[in-house]
């Protein structure tokens, strides 16, 4: 096996920088984190001076997302050897703990953490991770309420109660924390978008409104979110379509809907795609005619599948 | 006024061997009290209340973004009369005095020794090996209540009392310095005398638990008057008034690999 320097030609303060930037971005792209860090541990340990420890603590993580559970054991070693009393090294031995399944005992090494340490927040988050994992969804959804009205500022921990939430169906809930994240993070997109498709799950006439409000809030928040347009779309037409609304919102819908397609056309115009054009708008058409229709769906399914060929 | 001309040599070993003590000294006091600092271990409680506060400011100024409902549920949650979060939570108020409470004593104590003392000390020294003559004069004109204060040693009626001895070099450098502390050592950084001596003044006992029960109170009001003004009232209105911007949608260049 090569090395990834001779591979790719890079020293080993790119290598370095590179791990720098995958653990400033929050990078979950295990393999390449391992290979890259694992040779710079192996050959250039002196040469990284103290950035070695926080190199160990993200290598090992990413060790034990590809069961290297030798790598993630040595790296382990040498942090324990070098911070005997850590709190955070304490954490990683009960992640590695995790991942062999282990999850008695690592319940029990994150208890002594919490004893001493009340108000640590990562032992408290991989107890609530153990019962995820456990598939004991309930009992995780009910810690992590605890948690959360203790650190309501935890936006991490608020994602994470809205994935729980939309798993178990209860859409509510998870619009709740999805909109005290659009709070503290007025200007993500993703946010809105989630929001949005959210209450267009949620169904219902006023849903559907705030669907098309916050998908066209996410767009204008980044004009190139194709899925937030593709939502405005749908619930524009759905809106127009439903029987119960009055002829002025259904004229305003429609508008709104014909002025997602055109854009939607110049979209994929910019891809000089004259086949996915015609069938955008084929399919585009037929939805409108009919409501909650497979045709717009399987329309937009080819769509994407002629794209996604195009892009390899 | 007549104009004095000084030695040379007070400029060589009076003036700048003063700037140079105090600044010595002062970022010698700097690592002092680093060394001294005590542990502030945060309780739970304390924690918590400074996110829900950080909650609740977020609400009052970014609840336009979320739903009417929403926001007034969430007001609801923290202002209602009988049971709002504010209205219910008293936490409890004990103004550690530095009597009662031994950790802030020894606070006070070691904030005495490495500031206080050093100057005192320091002055003094200044005063006893630099006396006897004129230092510098200070540019603008003072009457002649300031010149015991500042002429300590030199006993000449008829001398102006801009023109000044070392004591009160020193006491000019010790001010003055500040802003090359906070360039050289960071902000917050334990030689900055006067800040320390602005806090004694303000409050011997920041008790920080009454703060909380004030703070709270403060952010009742604050979100009782918080109205709700929906940001995305237009918005499709102020989207469709152009096309999109889909520039540098499809990039041309695929990354390949790692680098």
């Amino acid at each position: 096996m090569s090395s990834i320097s001779e591979l790719y030609d890079v020293s080993w303060e790119e290598m370095r920088d590179k791990l720098r930037k995958w653990r400033e971005e929050n990078f979950r792209n295990s393999e390449q984190i391992v290979d890259v860090g694992e040779e710079l541990i192996n050959e250039h340990a002196s040469k990284l001076g103290d950035d070695i420890w926080i190199i160990y603590e993200q290598v090992m993580i990413a060790a034990l997302d590809c069961s290297r559970d030798d790598l993630a054991w040595s790296c382990l070693q040498e942090l324990k050897r070098q911070f005997p009393d850590s709190h955070r090294v304490k954490r990683l031995a009960g992640m590695r703990l995790e991942a062999l399944e282990r999850y008695e005992d690592a319940n029990k090494l994150y208890d002594s953490i919490l004893q001493d340490d009340p108000t640590n927040t990562a032992a408290r988050k991989r107890k609530i991770s153990i019962l995820r994992a456990q598939g004991k969804s309930s009992e995780a959804i009910r810690e992590l309420n605890e948690y959360l009205e203790q650190f309501v500022g935890d936006q991490e921990a608020w994602h994470e109660l809205s994935e729980l939430y939309i798993n178990e169906h209860d859409y509510a809930k998870a619009a709740f924390c999805l909109e005290e994240l659009m709070m503290t993070n007025p200007h993500n997109h993703l946010y809105c978008e989630q929001y949005a498709e959210v209450k267009y799950t949620q169904g219902g006439l006023e849903n559907l409104e705030l669907a098309r409000k916050y998908f066209a809030q996410a767009l204008k928040l980044n004009n190139r979110n194709m899925r937030a347009l593709f939502g405005l779309y749908m619930s524009a037409s759905h809106i127009a379509a439903s029987p119960k609304v009055s002829a002025k919102v259904k004229k305003d819908n429609v508008k709104y809907a014909a002025w997602a397609t055109s854009q939607i056309s110049r979209a994929y115009q910019l891809q000089h795609l004259p086949a996915g054009v015609m069938l955008t708008s084929l399919a585009l058409s037929i939805s409108t005619k009919t409501p909650y229709t497979t045709a717009a769906s399987a329309g937009v399914a080819v769509v994407i599948e002629i794209h996604g060929r195009r892009q390899t | 006024m007549p104009e004095l001309l000084l030695d040379s040599n007070i400029r060589l070993w009076v003036v700048l061997p003063i700037v140079f003590i105090t600044f010595l000294v002062g970022v010698i006091r700097h690592y002092v009290s680093i060394l001294l600092q005590s542990d502030k271990k945060l309780t739970l409680e304390q924690v918590s209340d400074s996110q829900v506060l950080i909650r609740s400011r977020v609400l009052r100024e970014n609840g336009k973004y979320i739903p009417k409902q929403s926001f007034l549920m969430r007001k609801f949650f923290f202002n209602n009369q009988e049971d709002g979060f504010f209205k219910k939570t008293k936490r409890k108020v004990v103004p550690p005095s530095p009597m009662t409470d031994p950790s802030m004593l020894t606070d006070m104590m070691k904030g005495n020794v490495t500031n206080v003392l050093p100057m005192i000390l320091i002055g003094g020294w200044i005063n006893w090996t630099f006396s006897g003559f004129v230092t510098t004069k200070v540019p603008f004109p003072l009457t002649l209540r300031f010149k015991p204060m500042l002429q300590q040693g030199i006993e000449l009626l008829s001398l102006d009392a801009s023109w000044v001895s070392s004591a009160s070099w020193y006491f000019l450098n010790v001010f003055g310095l500040r802003s090359m502390y906070s360039l050289i050592l960071g902000q917050d950084n334990g030689a900055d005398q006067s800040r320390i001596m602005q806090e004694q003044m303000s409050g011997a006992a920041m008790a920080m638990p009454a703060d909380t029960n004030k703070a709270f109170k403060a952010e009742w009001e604050a979100l009782e008057l918080t109205d709700h003004q929906w940001a995305l009232e237009n918005v499709e209105e102020d989207l469709m008034s152009k096309d999109l911007d889909l520039s540098g949608m499809f990039s041309k260049e695929l990354p390949t690999g790692i680098f």
